[in-house]
């Protein structure tokens, strides 16, 4: 088997990346293919790491666990704007502890879920306020092996606030998760890694050239992928496939740049927002247990026992309510960062996730194009 | 409208005498129904001051009751054969139960500190709304489909939802306090009637005041704030 990776010059050169806002337009055969503008900020790095033998991860924005139940949100304590955020903004935090612990290849967090990654991490938000932090994480290789499918739960203390940055109150929960991988990864071997990175191409592979690279790959019922062979070493149908591949990498890092310019525009208020939400939720607490404990003043149903009753519940609801009030300044404060990485930074129409699917598909065309094989269905 | 405490206990006083011995405060406090389907019949929105000239007074209400039950206790007397319907030693007698002079004083006092905000700023849209109330805290209620908003928690319970055109709040606190808040709005959309209800598990009759506010339109301060949570306040020039 052999393995290409070829970052150096591509018949599309002509499209160049820069590292400013760039125009760039795709023309083949004379005919105008597609009209893509994409600004592209600061350094790419779509280089494949299978050489260096260490898996790529793709983390998936996470699931942000809201009910489609609306009627439920204010019982369950969901603010939706902040679960939003939060679904973006967790996946950069976990992506920062996978890199610091050098034992991955490149890390990156994806709008939407990418198949042909070497291992998908996916995870959905189960509970998140500033006392407990609760995360379904999913984590699959390229072959279908599951590596992982567990809640992971933390809880704060009083010493966690106000959080320093860069930190994170829940670092413990995101740096349980990088070691339960790469324990699994651990009892993988060096063959065992190559042959998902090889599936994980082949699969990208058949995304784009079904008719070509369909046999190399069969699954089993289970859904398990595997490889049957791989392209000779200098393969032209599979040098372009690893070109396309790197282009949509480049993509997916200018995304990335993205998810990570919210995280630390985000962080401050968030970590607010996370101290605020934890005092309010200890204060609820010791207030319950105060009121719990004093007597009741003046006889019943006399003003001073009235008074108290009205009070009592007065105050644990502006408790409460400050909390709306809080959801309100963060989301004033936060959206408009949500908005500029979920709109029009990209100047490809629609919200990001679409612009990443209009990419796609313009990949997909060009090689379409480029071999004159059948489009993939 | 707001007396004191003082003024108010001579009102219940004079007003309790009557009404112990009449033994007809069982007005039966008339409950909303509140629809099942539970969809925004009207739209509150908007910012809210009292009308003080259109709104009760605690005062005056006492008043009228006592005319009210006075005239009850002056059929029944004459209905047992007697004379005179007053006993000030009943009233010394109930000082402390159910019905007693400090329990329809409470119940009064109470009707009239929950109805004190002068200032209402209503935020509503197809799900929610919150009525702020100036020195209180926010009436919310949500509406979906088929659902009665009701939220328990260990200092009381709410409940709320519409009874046709009008938004029912109801709130059930510990010390037999229960609270009804009925928000109308005006034909023209230009007033609202907050009718608020108080029931003591102790008085046996309610205690209702009815607040008018007329709809105003903030001024026009030439600058635009929002809440934020790292600077607070935060208000810029920019035009709406």
């Amino acid at each position: 088997m052999s393995r290409n990776v070829d970052q150096g010059q591509g018949m599309y050169d002509g499209i160049a990346l820069m590292t400013s806002k760039a125009r760039w337009v795709v023309s083949v055969g004379g005919t105008v293919l597609c009209t893509a503008v994409l600004m592209v900020a600061g350094t790419v790095s779509a280089a494949s790491t299978q050489q260096s033998g260490l898996v790529d991860v793709g983390l998936v924005v996470f699931d942000p666990g809201i009910p489609a139940d609306q009627s439920t949100h204010s019982q369950r304590g969901i603010f939706p704007e902040i679960r939003t955020a939060e679904a973006k903004y967790m996946p950069v935090v976990l992506r920062q502890v996978l890199i610091e612990s050098g034992d991955w290849g490149v890390v990156r967090v994806l709008p939407e879920v990418l198949d042909s990654s070497e291992l998908l991490v996916t995870g959905t938000i189960l509970q998140s306020d500033g006392l407990r932090l609760q995360l379904r994480i999913n984590a699959r290789d390229a072959s279908g092996v599951e590596w992982l499918n567990r809640v992971y739960s933390g809880s704060t203390r009083s010493t966690d606030y106000p959080v320093s940055v860069p930190g994170d109150p829940y670092l413990g929960l995101y740096q349980q998760i990088a070691d339960d991988l790469v324990a699994v990864r651990r009892q993988k071997n060096a063959k065992q890694l190559t042959t998902i990175q090889d599936i994980a191409l082949m699969r990208y592979a058949i995304q784009l050239a079904p008719t070509v690279f369909g046999s190399y790959l069969t699954q089993t019922p289970e859904g398990r992928y595997v490889l049957v062979r791989f392209p000779a070493e200098g393969d032209p149908m599979l040098a372009r496939v690893i070109r396309i591949r790197n282009q949509e990498y480049l993509f997916i890092d200018t995304v990335d740049e993205q998810y990570e310019h919210l995280s630390e525009e985000m962080a401050p208020t968030y970590n607010l927002w996370r101290q605020y939400g934890a005092e309010q939720a200890i204060y609820q607490g010791e207030y319950q247990e105060r009121v719990a404990s004093r007597g009741a003043q003046g006889r019943r149903g006399s003003f001073t026992a009235l008074e108290q009753s009205y009070n009592t519940y007065k105050w644990s609801k502006i408790h409460e309510q400050d909390l709306d009030e809080l959801a309100l300044g963060f989301n004033n404060e936060v959206a408009p960062t949500v908005m500029d990485v979920s709109g029009a930074v990209v100047e490809l129409s629609g919200t990001l996730d679409s612009q990443y699917s209009e990419w796609r598909d313009i990949l997909q065309r060009i090689f379409t194009l480029e071999t004159g094989l059948p489009p993939a269905s | 409208m707001n007396r004191s405490p003082a003024q108010l206990s001579a009102a219940v006083t004079v007003f309790v005498v009557y009404l112990l011995l009449a033994g007809c405060a069982s007005a039966p406090v008339e409950k909303p129904r509140l629809q099942r389907e539970n969809l925004q019949a009207v739209n509150f929105s908007g910012s809210w001051e009292m009308d003080y000239s259109l709104s009760d007074s605690t005062q005056e209400k006492l008043d009228v009751m006592a005319r009210d039950l006075n005239r009850q206790a002056q059929r029944r007397a004459q209905s047992e054969g007697r004379r005179r319907p007053v006993g000030a030693e009943m009233m010394v007698r109930n000082s402390a139960g159910p019905n007693s002079g400090s329990s329809v004083l409470g119940l009064a006092r109470m009707a009239d500190l929950i109805t004190q905000s002068p200032l209402l700023d209503i935020h509503q849209d197809t799900h929610k709304i919150s009525v702020k109330r100036e020195e209180d805290f926010s009436l919310t209620c949500e509406f979906y489909p088929g659902e009665m908003h009701k939220v328990e928690t260990p200092f009381g319970t709410e409940i709320c939802g519409w009874n046709g055109h009008q938004l029912v709040f109801e709130l059930r606190l510990p010390e037999g306090l229960s609270i009804q808040h009925i928000i109308t709005m005006g034909a023209a959309g230009q007033k609202l009637l907050i009718a608020t209800t108080v029931v003591s598990s102790q008085v046996s009759f309610p205690f209702s005041l009815n607040r008018v506010y007329n709809r105003f339109e903030p001024g026009e301060s030439g600058f635009q704030c929002q809440e934020t949570l790292t600077r607070g306040r935060v208000c810029t020039t920019e035009s709406r």
